[in-house]
This record gives C-alpha cells, structure tokens and sequence, in this order.
C-alpha cells in the first residue's frame, strides 16, 4: 500500500513497477490517472485547479478505504497519489492502482475507490476559470 | 482556560483569511460555543458569512434541532481527528477541524 499527497506526483512507471513487485500472485492492474479538464461543468474556459488537503486525515481516510477494499473485493494490493497545490489544464492530479488476482474485482474495486475518495477525503479543489474562481464539492 | 487550535480549508480558509489559529477559552466551553461565538467573535466582518456558510439558517438566525443543537449544513468537525458533535465540551490542547463538504479528484465528471 502506498498513499502520498504531494505537489509532485511520483513517475506512473515507476508506481507500476512497485505495484508489481508487492505479489506474485498479481494477475491484473487496473490504473486510473485524473487530469485537470480544461472546461468546466458550466462550458468555461479552465485555467488551473488548486487543491488543499487535511493531510494527516486524508492518509488515514484513504487507509481505511483501501484496507475496506481489500475486505471486500480481495484485491492484493493499491496505491494512490493525490496533488495538492496549483495543477495547470492537463496535468496529473491522481494516480490510482489496483492490483488484483483477476481484472473483475480490479474493476469495480478502483470505481468505489475512486468514488470513495472524492466523497469521503478531507481534499478540497478550487477551479480558477476565465469567469472566476469557485470551490467544487462533490457532494 | 482551554486552549486549542482551530485549522480551516477550503472556502472556510478563504473566508476568514487564515490556515489555524489559537483560542483560550473558559472550562465547559462546547464546539458549539466556539464555532457559533468564539470564532465569529475574533472574525467579526465574515461574520454572517461564516454562520451561514457553517450553519442551517431560517431568517438570519442559525436554525436548532428538537434539542436546542445548532443544525451544521453539510461540514464535518473533526477533534483530534475523530468526528464530534455540537455538544463535546472541549479539552485543553484539542485540534478542531472544520471541514467544508469536500471535493477531490479531478474535475473529470
């Protein structure tokens, strides 16, 4: 298990390689990579995001999902990397692995993880579009 | 006195101009009473912003449940990392946390 909250994410290569390396027994890896979209909800023009985070709580919320995902879905092993600070339109602000026995349980256990992670977090994301500036939640 | 240290994010952060600060207050003294005095005390231009930003409010005044609690809108408040309600009566040395509804990921939905 892996989990960081950085201004710098880590090399996606490299995440794989370590994700690979925890088991032999790991038969599928299931990566989602978010980047900032440049137009928001409302059509207008994105130019960067900032995000903050509540870091120690954050670590240990996302601990706790991935330890109740591995109940649940049997996974071997995830790691997640979250940004914080300004992301300009088009860069990586999460990386989210999966390592699992089969790609099912692969699947649907990055979609709750994903899920999860935007809900329930202390990680907040500011949009700064040509418009103006508004936090977004998602709740 | 108590003293403790209130942390604020997001649209809170912004709100108040600050990231933490500190607040010496008197035994018996309820989250409540922080978050709905204390704060709005110190930080009195965002004043009115700050209870309807945190709190349900009817007509201008901060709505109470059947037992007298404020009624928070959407935020969570941490103390010492674990969730507590209005009514904890806080302990010297207590980090609070006032935690907007919140919003991670990218922007990608």
């Amino acid at each position: 298990m892996k989990i960081k909250i950085s201004e710098k994410l880590d090399d996606l290569s490299d995440l794989l390689d370590e994700i690979k390396k925890s088991s032999d027994e790991i038969g599928s890896i299931i990566i989602f990579v978010g980047s900032v979209r440049g137009i928001s909800n409302k059509g207008e023009k994105v130019l960067r995001l900032e995000y903050e985070a509540y870091e120690k709580v954050a670590v240990k919320t996302l601990e706790n999902i991935i330890a109740d995902l591995k109940d649940k879905y049997g996974i071997i092993d995830a790691v997640i990397e979250h940004k914080v600070g300004s992301a300009r339109v088009g860069e990586d602000t999460v990386y989210a692995l999966v390592a699992s026995k089969h790609r099912k349980e692969g699947f649907e256990s990055l979609i709750e993880f994903i899920e999860r992670l935007k809900h329930e977090v202390p990680i907040w994301k500011k949009e700064i579009t040509e418009k103006g500036s508004s936090w977004i939640e998602n709740i | 006195m108590i003293k403790v240290k209130v942390k604020y994010f997001g649209r809170l952060r912004e709100l108040l101009g600050v990231r933490e600060e500190e607040y010496n207050v008197v035994d018996e003294t309820t989250l409540a009473d922080l978050l709905l005095n204390h704060i709005p005390s110190r930080h009195k231009d965002s004043a009115t912003d700050w209870k309807e930003s945190l709190f349900v409010t009817i007509r201008g005044e901060v709505a109470v449940d059947k037992n007298g609690i404020p009624v928070l809108k959407n935020h969570v408040i941490l103390v010492r990392g674990k969730t507590q309600d209005l009514t904890y009566m806080l302990r010297n040395g207590d980090e609070i946390a006032i935690l907007p509804p919140v919003g991670g990921g990218a922007n990608e939905d």
